[in-house]
C-alpha cells in the first residue's frame, strides 16, 4: 500500500503541495511541458515569417497595381496589372501609336505617358494624360517627353524635346514645363532656360524638389541633380548612375547605380542642403541589365525592369535602335520585377529566393517602366 | 590656261602657309576654293570645297599607297599595297556647332566652345550625323537605318564615315613615314595629345594641317571609321577600296584612327590602329576621346563640275 502511494506521489506530487505542483510531480510536469511545447514549436517553425513569405503572397493582400509598357503585335501599349503580376489589362489599344513611359498620380486616378506617332527622325513624341481605366485621353504637349506628377496630382511636369527632329536618346531635352490639369495651361519652370539635357525627373512628396539625371548639360558631365521645384537652386547629389525616383513617404531615393545595380538611400528633403545618406539597398544582377526602379505606394517594395543587353530590333515598327533600357527601344526578353526594399541590401538576383524577388511578367515582350499605384477607392 | 592654274596654286600654297604661321584657323572661316595641285597621290592634287551646308571638305585624289607598316604594332602589319578611289574628306573634325546644326543632342564632355570637336559619340550616332547631313544637302544617305549595323551603301553619294584605308591614305598625304610632316619632334605643331592638351579637347583647326590640308588628324579626338576592327585584317585585306572584315556578330569593335588629347605620340602615328566598342547599347557612352569626321565619294562628273566652278 505504501509502495502504491509513493508511486502516486511520484507522478502527481505530495498531497501537501499547492497549485499545479500540488497536482503533478516534477517529472510529469516536465513531460506535460514537452507534450505542449513540441507541437507549438514545430508549428511556429513551419509557419513562414514575413521574411520567408513568398513575395507574391505578401503583395496580393495589399491590393496595389502596376502600370507598365509592353510591346506586342507590332505595337507598344500601356498595361495595368495587379501588384503580384496577375490580370494584365491593356489601356491603350491604338495600333497607330506607340505608348510608353506611364506615370500614375498618387491618388491612383490618372496616368500620364508619352505616345510616339511616325517613324524614325519624323517621329512626333507627345505627352498625354488619361484616367486610370484608359478613358478621357487628352494631349498635354507635342515634342515633349518624360512626364512626372506633382505630389498633389494637380500638375504634370514634362521635359520639352531639344530639337523638333526626333532623337530617341533620353537626354534630348531642353528646359522643363508644368501642365496645370485644371486650366490646361503650360508654364515653364522658373529656371527652365538653364535646364538642359535632363531626363527621368521625379517630384518629391513635400513638393519642394525635383530629382533628375543630367547628361552632358548644365556644365555637368553626368550626375543626378536635385532641382528646386519653384526656384533656381540646383544641388548635385554626387551619386553615380541615373533615373532617380523618390519614395512616396518622402524619406528615400532609389536609382540605377549602373547597368547592373539598383540602389536606395535615405535623403532629408526638409534640409536646406539635402544630401543622400548611406546606401541601404544594393540590388545586383551580373547577367542582366536592371533599370527603371519605382517605389510601391507604401515605400516597402521596389519594382524595376530586367533583361539582356541589346540595341533594339529594327524589324519592330515604331521602335528605335539604342540601348534597350531607353523607352521607345524594343527590349527583347525584358520583364518587370519586384524586390523588397526593406531587406534587400546586397541582394544578388541570380541567387535570390521567391521571398525576396518576384518576376511579374514572363513573356519578355519589352515589359518596362513599371509604375506602382494604390487603386482609388 | 597654264598661267591662271599656276597663280591659283600659288594662292592656295600661300593661304596654307599663312594658316601655319597663324597657328589658328577656325573651321567655319571660308577658305580657299583653290584649284588643282599636282600632288604625289594622283594627277589632280587636293583642294578645298565648301558643301551646300557650309562644311569645308578636302578633295582627296584617288591613288595607290602602302597601307600599314612592318615596323609598328603587330596589327599594323603587313604593309600592303592598296588602291583607293577619290573622295572628299572633312577638313575638320565634326564640331559641336556642326552637330547642333543637324539637330542632334550633343553628348560631349567638354561643352565650353562650339568649335570643339564632339566626343563621347557612339559609332551609330556618328553615322546618324552623316545621314542627317546628307539629307540636309539633298544627297542620298549612305546608311540603311533599318539594319542593326546601319549597313553602308558605298555607291550612295551621301556622307559616311571613312574606311580605315581612306583615313590612313588621307593622313599619310602621299608620304611613307609615321607622320607625313617628317620628324616626330614636330608632332606638337600638328596634334593636341597628352603632352600638350592640358587633358582636354581644343577648338578644331588650331594646329597645323597635314600635307593635304586636313586638320587634327593626329590629335584632339580619335576618329570613328566604318570598318570592323580585326588585328589580322591586313593579311587578307583586298587591294582595292577595302571596307574592313565582315561583322563577326559578337563582341564587335570598330576602328578608331588618329590620336586624341590623351594619346602618346606613338598612338598618334598615321598607321596606329585601335578597336573600340561602339557604345550603341550604352545609354551613357563615356568614351570622351571618340569623335569623327565625314567623307563622301565623288564622281568624275562632280569633280569636273567642281573644277569648272573654281
Amino acid at each position: 500500500m505504501r509502495a502504491k502511494k509513493l508511486k502516486w506521489m511520484a507522478l502527481f506530487g505530495s498531497p501537501k503541495s499547492t497549485g499545479v505542483s500540488s497536482i503533478f510531480s516534477p517529472k510529469l510536469r516536465r513531460w506535460l511541458v514537452y507534450l505542449f511545447l513540441v507541437p507549438v514549436v514545430a508549428w511556429f517553425s513551419a509557419a513562414p515569417t514575413e521574411a520567408q513569405t513568398p513575395l507574391r503572397e505578401l503583395l496580393q493582400p495589399l491590393g496595389f497595381k502596376i502600370a507598365f509598357e509592353s510591346y506586342a503585335d507590332g505595337n507598344s501599349d500601356i498595361l495595368v496589372m495587379n501588384g503580384d503580376g496577375s490580370n494584365p489589362v491593356n489601356l491603350t489599344q491604338t495600333p497607330t501609336e506607340q505608348e510608353h513611359y506611364p506615370q500614375v498620380s498618387r491618388d491612383g486616378t490618372k496616368v500620364c505617358f508619352v505616345s510616339d506617332v511616325g517613324e524614325d527622325r519624323d517621329t512626333v513624341r507627345s505627352v498625354y494624360v488619361m484616367d486610370i481605366d484608359g478613358s478621357n485621353r487628352k494631349k498635354v504637349a507635342d515634342h515633349a517627353r518624360e512626364p512626372f506628377w506633382s505630389p498633389d496630382g494637380k500638375v504634370i511636369g514634362f521635359l520639352p524635346q531639344e530639337f523638333a527632329k526626333f532623337d530617341v536618346i533620353d537626354f534630348s531635352t531642353k528646359g522643363m514645363s508644368f501642365y496645370d490639369l485644371a486650366t490646361g495651361t503650360i508654364t515653364p519652370h522658373a529656371n527652365s532656360a538653364n535646364l538642359h539635357h535632363l531626363y527621368h525627373p521625379s517630384w518629391s512628396a513635400n513638393g519642394k524638389w525635383i530629382v533628375a539625371t543630367v547628361h552632358a548639360g548644365m556644365g555637368y558631365d553626368h550626375t543626378i541633380l536635385l532641382i528646386e521645384a519653384h526656384g533656381n537652386k540646383i544641388i548635385n547629389l554626387k551619386i553615380p548612375g541615373c533615373r532617380p525616383c523618390f519614395s512616396p513617404d518622402g524619406k528615400q531615393v532609389a536609382w540605377g547605380a549602373d547597368d547592373h545595380e539598383l540602389a536606395a538611400a535615405p535623403i532629408n528633403l526638409e534640409a536646406d542642403q539635402p544630401a543622400v545618406g548611406a546606401w541601404t539597398v544594393h540590388i545586383k544582377d551580373q547577367q542582366n541589365k536592371i533599370y527603371h526602379v519605382n517605389w510601391s505606394p507604401d515605400s516597402r517594395f521596389l519594382a524595376f525592369s530586367r533583361g539582356p543587353d541589346s540595341g533594339g530590333d529594327p524589324t519592330k515598327p515604331g521602335t528605335h535602335l539604342a540601348a534597350a533600357e531607353i523607352h521607345g527601344v524594343y527590349a527583347k526578353g525584358w520583364n518587370t520585377c519586384v524586390v523588397k526594399a526593406d531587406r534587400a541590401a546586397n541582394l544578388s538576383l541570380d541567387q535570390a529566393t521567391e521571398a525576396d524577388f518576384l518576376v511579374l511578367t514572363t513573356n519578355g515582350f519589352s515589359n518596362k517602366e513599371p509604375a506602382w499605384f494604390r487603386p482609388h477607392r | 590656261m597654264a598661267i591662271p592654274r599656276f597663280l591659283t596654286l600659288v594662292a592656295v600654297v600661300g593661304l596654307f602657309t599663312a594658316c601655319e604661321k597663324s597657328g589658328s584657323h577656325a573651321p567655319n572661316e571660308s577658305q580657299s576654293a583653290g584649284a588643282a595641285d599636282q600632288g604625289k597621290a594622283g594627277s589632280l592634287g587636293p583642294f578645298v570645297v565648301t558643301t551646300k551646308s557650309g562644311v569645308e571638305m578636302v578633295y582627296v585624289p584617288g591613288g595607290e599607297f602602302m597601307m600599314g607598316t612592318d615596323r609598328g604594332n603587330p596589327d599594323e602589319a603587313p604593309a600592303h599595297k592598296v588602291r583607293l578611289s577619290a573622295f572628299l574628306m572633312d577638313k575638320f573634325e565634326v564640331t559641336h556647332q556642326m552637330y547642333a546644326k543637324a539637330q542632334l543632342p550633343n553628348p560631349s564632355h567638354w561643352q565650353d566652345n562650339p568649335q570643339k570637336p564632339v566626343e563621347r559619340v557612339r559609332w551609330r550616332d556618328a553615322k546618324r550625323y552623316c545621314n542627317e547631313r546628307s539629307l540636309m544637302e539633298g544627297l542620298k544617305p549612305c546608311y540603311n537605318e533599318k539594319t542593326v549595323d546601319w549597313d553602308c551603301d558605298y555607291s550612295a553619294n551621301g556622307y559616311r564615315l571613312p574606311t580605315e584605308a581612306e583615313w590612313e591614305y588621307a593622313c599619310r598625304a602621299g608620304t611613307e613615314g609615321p607622320y607625313d610632316f617628317g620628324r616626330p619632334d614636330k608632332l606638337r605643331q600638328y596634334a593636341w595629345m597628352a603632352e600638350n592638351s592640358d587633358q582636354k579637347t581644343h577648338p578644331a583647326g588650331q594646329k597645323k594641317p597635314n600635307g593635304f590640308g586636313i586638320y587634327d588628324l593626329y590629335g584632339n579626338v580619335s576618329e570613328w571609321c566604318e570598318d570592323v576592327y580585326s588585328p589580322t585584317y591586313y593579311k587578307e585585306s583586298p587591294a582595292v577600296d577595302p571596307h574592313g572584315p565582315p561583322n563577326p556578330g559578337k563582341d564587335v569593335k570598330r576602328v578608331i584612327r588618329g590620336g586624341s588629347w590623351k594619346s602618346s605620340p606613338d598612338q598618334c602615328r598615321a598607321t596606329a590602329r585601335q578597336g573600340e566598342r561602339t557604345g550603341d547599347t550604352d545609354a551613357c557612352f563615356s568614351t570622351d576621346f571618340c569623335g569623327f569626321r565625314c567623307v563622301r565619294r565623288i564622281t568624275p562628273e562632280e569633280l569636273e563640275q567642281l573644277r569648272k566652278s573654281k
